[in-house]
C-alpha cells in the first residue's frame, strides 16, 4: 500500500459502485436490445423499451461513466497534486447522494417521468440532486488543486478541470425549466432554440463526460502502466486547447436538414472536421508514447486495454466528423449506424479505459494482487469481440437500412415500404444482442476476477513488490 | 446576417486568436523545458 495519507477508501467505494451500474447499463442494454427483436418482452407499463432505454443510457452515463470519473479523479488528483485530498467527509457525502442520484433517476425514468431531452430525461428534482453532486465534486477537486505541491500541471489536471467547468455550465444551462407540479417540467427553451440548446449539451456530454476525463485517465494510467514518460506534454497542452475551442461549437450537427439557421449547421459542420486535429493529437501522443514499449502490447495487459481504448477514440473522432458532413448525414442519420456510432466509443474507448483504470487501480485499494492476469485477458477479448459483432453488425445494417429508404422507382414512389426495411433489420439486430451478450459476459469474467482479488488476491506487503509485478500486469 | 450571428462569429474568431497565443506561448524555446517537466514529475513515486 501507499505511504501518503491519500484517502483510498473513497476510490474503493466509488469503484465497486460504477462497476454495480455499469452492469446495470449492460443487462438493460442486452434487454432492450432483445425488446426489438421480441416485442412480448415489453413487460407495460414500467418495463417497455420506451422507459427501459433511458434507463440503460443514463445508468451508463452518469452511473458507470461518472462514477469512474468520481472514482478515478479522486485517485489522482491527490497524486498528481501530492496532497490528499481536501475534505474526506464532502467525499463521503459525494459517495452517497451519487447513488441516490443514480437510484431516484432509475425509478422516475420507470414511473414514466421524463422531460424527453435524450441523456437529460431526468426531471427537475433529480436535476437538483445532480447540481448539488456536481458541486460538491467540484469544490473538493478544485480545493485539491489549489494547495498542490508542484506548480506545473500535468495535463491530466487540464482535462479534469475542463471537465468540471464544462459539465456544470453545460448541465445547469440545458436544465433551465419552469416546474409545473412535483415531476413535470416544460423547457425553459422554446422552439429550434431548444432543439439547438438540448444537442449543445447532448454532444458536449459527449465531449465533457465521455471524452475529457478518460483523457485525463489514458494520460495518467498509459505512463503509470507502462512505466516510460508521454511521447510530448507540450502537444497534450495544444491538444488539449484546440479540443476545448472547438468542442462546444459542433452539437448544431446533430440537427443537420432541419429548421435550425443554416449558418449554424455549416459551423457545427466546420467544426466538426477539424475536430480530427486535436483528438488524433492525443492518439499520435499515446501512439508515439509506446516507442520503445510496443512489446509491452504482448506483456501488459494494462497497456492492451489502454492502446486499444485509445485507437477506438481514434477510428470514433474519425467516424464522427465524417458522420456530421450534410451530405452523409442525410443518408446514414436515423439509421442504426449512428448507435454503432456511439457504441464504439462507449464500448471501446470509454469502457477499455474504464477497465484498464481499475485494473491499475485494484492492486492499490485492496492491497492485494490481481486474482488472475488470464481472466483478465479474457475479459480483454470477450469485450473487444463483443463490441465488434455489435457495431459492425449495425453499420452493415445502417448501410442497407439508408440504400432501402432512398431507393426509388422510375415514377418517383418509394421502392420499400416502412414495414418492409424493418423486417431487412430483424438479422443484424439479433447480432447486435449476441454481441451484448458476449460483452456481459465479458464484465461478467470482470467481475468475478475483482471478486476473489477482493477475497483471495495475494497479499501486497510492500509498495515496491506493487509497482514491479502486480500493478503493472505483467502477463 | 443579423446582429447575433456576427457576435457569434466574432467570438468564434476572439477564441482562436487567443488559441494562437497558447500556441505561441506553448511552443516558445524559452520554455521548452518548463513545458515537459510535468510528465516526469508525475511518474514520481506516489
Amino acid at each position: 500500500m501507499e505511504n501518503q495519507p491519500y484517502n483510498q477508501a473513497i476510490v474503493r467505494s466509488f469503484v465497486n459502485w460504477s462497476i454495480v451500474w455499469g452492469l446495470v447499463a449492460v443487462l438493460v442494454g442486452v434487454i432492450v436490445s432483445l425488446q426489438m427483436v421480441e416485442p412480448d418482452l415489453n413487460f407495460p407499463p414500467y418495463f417497455t423499451f420506451g422507459r427501459l432505454r433511458p434507463v440503460h443510457t443514463n445508468a451508463g452515463i452518469y452511473g458507470w461513466g461518472v462514477g469512474m470519473i468520481f472514482a478515478t479523479f479522486l485517485y489522482m488528483v491527490q497524486r498528481l497534486c501530492k496532497v490528499p485530498l481536501w475534505s474526506d467527509k464532502l467525499a463521503k457525502f459525494q459517495l452517497w447522494f451519487f447513488n441516490a442520484t443514480i437510484i431516484a433517476s432509475a425509478v422516475t425514468l420507470l414511473l414514466g417521468y421524463t422531460t424527453s431531452k435524450e441523456y437529460h430525461e431526468m426531471e427537475w428534482p433529480i436535476d437538483v440532486m445532480v447540481v448539488i453532486l456536481w458541486v460538491v465534486f467540484s469544490i473538493n477537486i478544485i480545493m485539491t488543486i489549489l494547495k498542490r505541491k508542484d506548480e506545473q500541471m500535468y495535463i491530466s489536471l487540464w482535462y479534469m478541470l475542463a471537465a468540471i467547468i464544462a459539465v456544470a455550465i453545460l448541465y445547469i444551462v440545458n436544465a433551465a425549466a419552469v416546474p409545473v407540479s412535483l415531476f413535470k417540467s416544460y423547457s425553459a427553451y422554446a422552439g429550434t432554440n431548444d432543439a439547438n440548446v438540448q444537442w449543445w449539451f447532448g454532444h458536449n456530454a459527449v465531449a465533457m463526460v465521455l471524452t475529457a476525463p478518460f483523457l485525463a485517465m489514458f494520460y495518467y494510467f498509459l505512463p503509470k502502466s507502462t512505466g516510460v514518460p508521454i511521447y510530448s506534454h507540450r502537444m497534450s497542452i495544444i491538444a488539449f486547447w484546440s479540443l476545448i475551442f472547438m468542442y462546444l461549437w459542433t452539437g448544431a450537427h446533430h440537427l443537420l436538414w432541419t429548421p435550425v439557421p443554416d449558418w449554424i449547421q455549416t459551423l457545427a459542420m466546420g467544426f466538426s472536421i477539424m475536430l480530427i486535429a486535436p483528438s488524433w493529437g492525443s492518439v499520435f501522443n499515446g501512439y508515439l508514447s509506446m516507442n520503445g514499449q510496443w512489446h509491452q502490447m504482448r506483456e501488459n495487459y494494462l497497456v492492451k486495454f489502454l492502446i486499444l481504448g485509445i485507437t477506438f477514440y481514434g477510428l470514433q473522432t474519425l467516424q464522427g466528423p465524417m458522420q456530421a458532413i450534410r451530405s452523409f448525414s442525410a443518408f446514414i442519420h436515423y439509421t442504426d449506424w449512428v448507435p454503432a456510432h456511439i457504441h464504439m466509443g462507449t464500448m471501446g474507448w470509454v469502457s477499455m479505459i474504464a477497465f484498464a483504470s481499475i485494473y491499475y487501480l485494484v492492486p492499490r485499494i485492496y492491497g492485494r494482487e490481481l486474482y488472475s492476469i488470464p481472466l483478465a485477458n479474457l475479459h480483454f477479448w470477450l469485450i473487444l469481440v463483443g463490441q465488434l459483432i455489435w457495431s459492425i453488425s449495425l453499420w452493415i445494417a445502417g448501410v442497407l437500412q439508408a440504400g432501402m429508404w432512398n431507393a426509388m422507382n422510375p415514377d418517383g414512389s418509394l421502392t420499400y415500404t416502412f414495414m418492409e426495411t424493418m423486417v431487412e433489420m430483424y438479422p443484424y439486430w439479433w447480432a447486435r444482442s449476441f454481441g451484448g451478450m458476449i460483452y456481459m459476459t465479458g464484465l461478467i469474467v470482470f467481475i468475478y476476477n475483482l471478486w476473489m482479488t477482493a477475497k483471495k488476491g495475494g497479499s501486497i506487503a510492500a509498495q515496491t513488490t506493487v509497482e514491479t509485478t502486480t500493478v503493472e500486469g505483467r502477463a | 446576417m443579423d446582429l447575433a450571428s456576427i457576435v457569434y462569429l466574432g467570438v468564434t474568431f476572439g477564441m482562436f486568436v487567443i488559441f494562437a497565443l497558447i500556441v505561441i506561448r506553448t511552443y516558445s524555446r524559452k520554455r521548452k523545458d518548463e513545458g515537459e517537466i510535468a510528465k516526469y514529475q508525475m511518474l514520481d513515486d506516489d
